[in-house]
């Protein structure tokens, strides 16, 4: 149990580093290094000691597991001038493997922090040593690539200073008061708890955050037929987001106050740079400021020609350096970061006197973005852009759901409208977007390098969380080589429902985004759903560097690729290819687990499932409590075929047992008498997922029989009341309803014709 | 009477445990400011707050395990109301009750330096007065006929007839401030063209406050604006956009500064309809 944790007091200006961390002044030089230094400075050694332990935190009403570094959470911010050494020395003291990655840093490949990748994991009770050269500046972030220990409190700022006698030195920007700020999320349930249930479709967070979705809440909203559409078009509810998080931090508070820097206090009229990395595991931020514009200078840790805007959307691990000013005397001004769903906030208020506020964000108009996603998606699940060439963030689809830009009634927009998404021709409101951001310097790659072309679909499968791209994880793919010297384009095209951070490893890009020959340098670049990006970057340090989605959980679900040099040395931290390429791949070929079982008065019905990417092995039962109702179990292996996975062919086994049925039906349909009494047979089968998301199920047992069957579980009727139903050509018929208490345990009534009527709770895993 | 009230209050405060007591000042003015002050505070069993609308003062009562004063008053805040710890947003406070509409506390406006590294592309500078140009590098002294211009542009925008007529008069301002000893070869042989209509149209959007009136001028006022844009080198790169259906269907240009489409002929009828045919570097 770490105290300071528990009551931590940060002054803003002193969050950097404990006691622990030492700074080595030595003038050692790596000659090794000193090829890419161009400067005359003496190199200097900039050494830290990382302590990453196992904590108990206290940050929303539980103590909960978490992840502290050096005693603190955030992680300490890392400072260093370009020109310098790193050495930081990575002191394992969990009972778990784990692993740092350097966020939007140009290194040696062997020191990017990838466990079974770039290295092997940092082992528990051992020390591994990152040391690499400062060759280049600005505002990025690290965190641990391992599992998903980033949600938990292993993200930190990583702040690179320019040399004051730089070229690139901007006076009026880099020169003012700078507080770097991390911003990142909690939640009180465990990260690997919420991986499984977004695989298993749990509407849990959707009912934490009011997004359900139901009919009952569609018909009040005037908007039934949208709902059945949606449903028609065999889509789930769907929001901005899939986590519920409890709180919001800035730098590990939810709100805080700067009222000086490095000893000045702040007064009217200052000018403060903010350094903003997002460390959220999966949220997306608003940023906004009561202060008025905002002046944004440099994104992704590159300078950008400095833009005004009222405010800015910084996507999962995006860094953006931005501007404010306080306007008045005697006040304190509220900087505001809004999770894209708008359930949470953290605040930081800059200046000194009575805090001005912020309004909030409006909540939500999830109806209209239905409809909007109705409009959107072709029966065969694809989606149709309907002409707009999107990209760039510059048509946002979400428009239509922000009151504050379209009203808070009912939209009268013109349907042909071309600026229908564009949120800065329809609103008063200046949002920035990619086309937005200029570099200062000309970024154009070698022009007789040979180009390579790459294209990729981003694929997904909202209903069972599979994120991949061109429909294969990163298990089923292979890596993707290139070339050193060539120029790499690649074209990203989002075919998914969600939108997606894609990041890339060791290098920076230039988004191609009519800017010319100073389109601005990025990492990250977020994909909306159906947007087009180009982006290229010439192929200049050697390794296999990831590119993959931001979004933990959905990089965790297999939402990348490996780019890989060819004819390239062996990586002395990897002794095993083969093992490490096994372990790599274990993270998206895992199989999540769910249970679920009804205590009815009249026996007990429930199921427990094994799902991964593309396999699922169930079994169901209903069991009564004598033998006149019977004893069933089916069970089936079986795998999702095709890309939106609506077909799953299976194989399985049957077995029930029963003396009297109260349902004397000894035939099926079809004629064939079926044995219902004593029955154990092999099946061969299919589901296929219909419109109204009712599954249709086909299968014959080896004796011949043959069963059809139609089945729909979990109807959203209200907030929290489910309805399910289930017919089959064995004249078996079930309807019910479950009641949502908290996320294991419901109420449920149902009917069944083997058991008849009956009333119980349902605990669910 | 007294009693029950006593009794009820009682019964209230003893549902709220680990409860502390302050009393802090909120602005307000009458019995609506009352109940929308309290039920922003209030949450069941952790907050309860008493307002007292003559002496402005509140009584918080909350459960200091769960919660504290500043949580507290700013949901009053967003709700509102300003207190000695927060200050509601303007636009929230703007949308209170007349009655609601209590006297706020002036901000002493910070004098901020224009930083020159910075490029802010401020509101307050299309207003600005006229002579500060002068020291700023003469060729660019047609920027604030053109700011002046553009601030027309947004006026008509909103639809706004009063608003574009005073800006208007600062677009008069502005053109008779040019000397034109100053402006160069080709800027000096287009302004001698285009000078008289500019004085035309500009006197003529002045003059009325009907939008539509002042919108068949500016027809003609974007057109010569555009020619003698195109002669001068300006900082920024300027928009020339297109709508097919202003003008009676005949068509109409204007200029803009931002690459985004928002039609001033039409405002919020058809904000969106146009596009830009032509970028002026």
């Amino acid at each position: 149990m770490h105290p300071f944790i528990k009551n931590r007091v940060l002054s803003p200006c002193n969050m950097r580093m404990k006691s622990l961390i030492v700074f080595i002044k030595t003038n050692a030089i790596i000659t090794v290094f000193v090829l890419f230094s161009s400067t005359v400075f003496a190199q200097k050694v900039v050494r830290y000691d990382l302590y990453v332990k196992d904590t108990l935190v206290h940050f929303a009403g539980k103590e909960k597991r978490a992840i502290a570094v050096n005693g603190q959470i955030p992680m300490p911010t890392l400072t260093f001038t370009e020109g310098d050494t790193a050495e930081i020395h990575v002191h394992n003291q969990l009972k778990e493997e784990t692993s740092l990655h350097w966020h939007g840093l140009f290194l040696p490949n062997k020191e990017d922090g990838v466990p079974n990748l770039t290295q092997m994991p940092i082992w528990p009770n051992t020390t591994h040593i990152y040391r690499f050269p400062i060759i280049q500046n600005g505002t990025h972030w690290y965190h641990s690539h391992s599992g998903l220990q980033e949600q938990i409190g292993m993200y930190g700022n990583f702040v690179m200073l320019k040399r004051p006698s730089s070229p690139s030195f901007r006076k009026g920007i880099d020169d003012l008061p700078t507080l770097p700020i991390v911003l990142s999320e909690w939640t009180n349930l465990n990260p690997e708890n919420i991986h499984r249930m977004l695989h298993n479709a749990n509407d849990y967070p959707a009912l934490k955050k009011n997004s359900v979705q139901s009919y009952g809440e569609a018909i009040s909203a005037g908007h039934f037929k949208t709902k059945m559409k949606n449903e028609w078009k065999r889509m789930m509810a769907m929001d901005v987001s899939d986590v519920y998080y409890e709180k919001i931090f800035m730098n590990g508070l939810p709100s805080s106050e700067l009222k000086s820097i490095s000893g000045n206090e702040l007064k009217g009229g200052d000018k403060v740079r903010l350094r903003i990395s997002n460390g959220g595991a999966s949220s997306y931020f608003w940023l906004t400021y009561a202060g008025g514009k905002i002046t944004m200078v440099a994104n992704d840790g590159n300078d950008v020609e400095p833009v005004e805007v009222d405010r800015l959307i910084i996507a999962v691990s995006e860094t953006y350096d931005v501007i404010v000013t306080i306007p008045a005397e005697k006040t304190a001004y509220e900087f505001l970061a809004t999770t894209e769903d708008r359930t949470n906030s953290a605040s930081i208020y800059i200046g000194n006197g009575i805090k001005q506020l912020k309004s909030p964000l409006p909540r939500l108009k999830y109806f209209e973005g239905m409809k909007m996603m109705n409009d959107m998606m072709k029966m065969n699940g694809e989606l149709d852009d309907m002409g707009m060439a999107m990209s760039l963030n510059q048509m946002d689809m979400n428009v239509v759901m922000y009151p504050e830009i379209t009203g808070d009634a009912k939209p009268k927009q013109d349907d042909n409208d071309p600026n229908r998404y564009n949120a800065n021709a329809l609103g008063d409101l200046v949002t920035l977007n990619y086309a937005m951001l200029k570099s200062p310097t000309i970024t154009a790659l070698p022009k007789e390098a040979p180009v390579k072309e790459l294209y990729f679909k981003l694929s997904g499968n909202m209903n069972r969380y599979v994120w991949s791209l061109d429909n294969k994880v990163v298990s089923e793919a292979d890596k993707i080589l290139i070339k050193k010297g060539e120029n790499v384009r690649i074209v990203i095209y989002n075919g998914s429902m969600m939108r997606h951070p894609m990041h890339l490893h060791g290098h920076d890009f230039r988004l191609l985004n009519g800017q010319g020959q100073n389109a601005p340098l990025k990492n990250i670049v977020d994909i909306m759903p159906m947007e087009t990006d180009t982006l290229e970057f010439n192929a200049n340090v050697e390794g296999d560097w990831f590119f993959h989605c931001h979004i933990l959980y959905h990089m965790m679900s297999g939402m990348g690729r490996v780019f890989s040099y060819e004819n390239q040395l062996p990586n002395p931290l990897i002794p095993n290819p083969k093992l490490a390429q096994r372990k790599l791949f274990a993270d998206d070929r895992g199989f999540h687990f769910m249970a679920e079982n009804d205590f009815a008065t009249n026996g007990n019905d429930g199921m427990a499932m094994l799902q991964n990417t593309r396999w699922s092995i169930g079994s169901e039962w209903r069991l009564g409590y004598h033998d006149s109702h019977g004893y069933e179990v089916e069970t089936h292996i079986g795998r999702y075929m095709g890309k939106m996975q609506w077909l799953m062919p299976f194989i399985g086994f049957d077995w029930r047992y029963r003396k009297f049925g109260i349902d004397e039906q000894e035939t099926n349909l079809f004629g064939q008498s079926n044995s219902k009494d004593l029955r154990s047979l092999v099946t061969v089968g299919v589901n296929y997922t219909l419109p109204l998301l009712i599954v249709g199920q086909a299968e014959i047992y080896h004796d011949g029989n043959i069963r059809f069957q139609l089945m729909r579980e979990d109807m959203p009727i209200t907030k929290r009341l489910r309805m399910s139903f289930m017919l089959n050509t064995d004249k078996e018929y079930m309807a019910g309803f479950r009641y949502i208490v908290n996320k294991n345990m419901g109420i449920t009534s149902h009917y069944d014709s083997d058991m008849g009527f009956g009333a119980g709770i349902t605990f669910s895993y | 009477m007294a009693m029950a009230l006593m009794l009820s209050i009682s019964t209230c405060f003893a549902e709220i445990k680990n409860a502390k007591e302050e009393t802090v000042h909120i602005y307000g003015n009458c019995s609506i400011c009352k109940s929308a002050i309290e039920s922003a505070a209030n949450v069941k069993d952790v907050v309860q707050v008493e307002w007292n609308k003559d002496t402005k003062m509140a009584v918080l009562t909350y459960d200091e395990k769960q919660t504290n004063q500043d949580e507290i008053l700013k949901r009053i805040g967003l709700a509102g109301y300003d207190s000695d710890k927060f200050r509601a947003p303007d636009n929230v406070y703007a949308k209170l009750e007349t009655c609601c509409q209590y006297e706020r506390a002036a901000k002493i406006i910070a004098k901020i330096e224009a930083s020159k590294a910075v490029n802010l592309a401020v509101e307050e500078k299309v207003v600005a007065p006229i002579l500060e140009t002068k020291t700023e590098g003469e060729h660019l002294q047609l920027k604030e006929v053109f700011n002046s211009y553009f601030a027309v542009k947004d006026a008509l925008v909103k639809t706004d007839g009063t608003l574009a007529a005073t800006k208007a008069v600062l677009l008069l301002n502005s053109i008779n401030a040019v000397k034109m000893e100053n402006l160069t070869k080709e800027e000096h042989s287009e302004w001698m063209k285009v000078m008289k209509d500019l004085v035309f149209d500009a006197e003529h959007i002045s003059e009325t406050k009907d939008a539509g009136h002042q919108r068949d001028h500016f027809t003609s006022l974007s057109k010569n604006m555009y020619s003698l844009i195109k002669v001068s080198k300006q900082e920024t790169p300027t928009y020339y956009q297109f709508c097919p259906m202003a003008n009676k269907g005949k068509g109409a240009n204007w200029l803009a500064k931002e690459n985004i489409v928002k039609n001033p002929y039409f405002g919020s009828k058809m904000l969106g309809c146009g596009k830009t045919v032509e970028t002026i570097n």
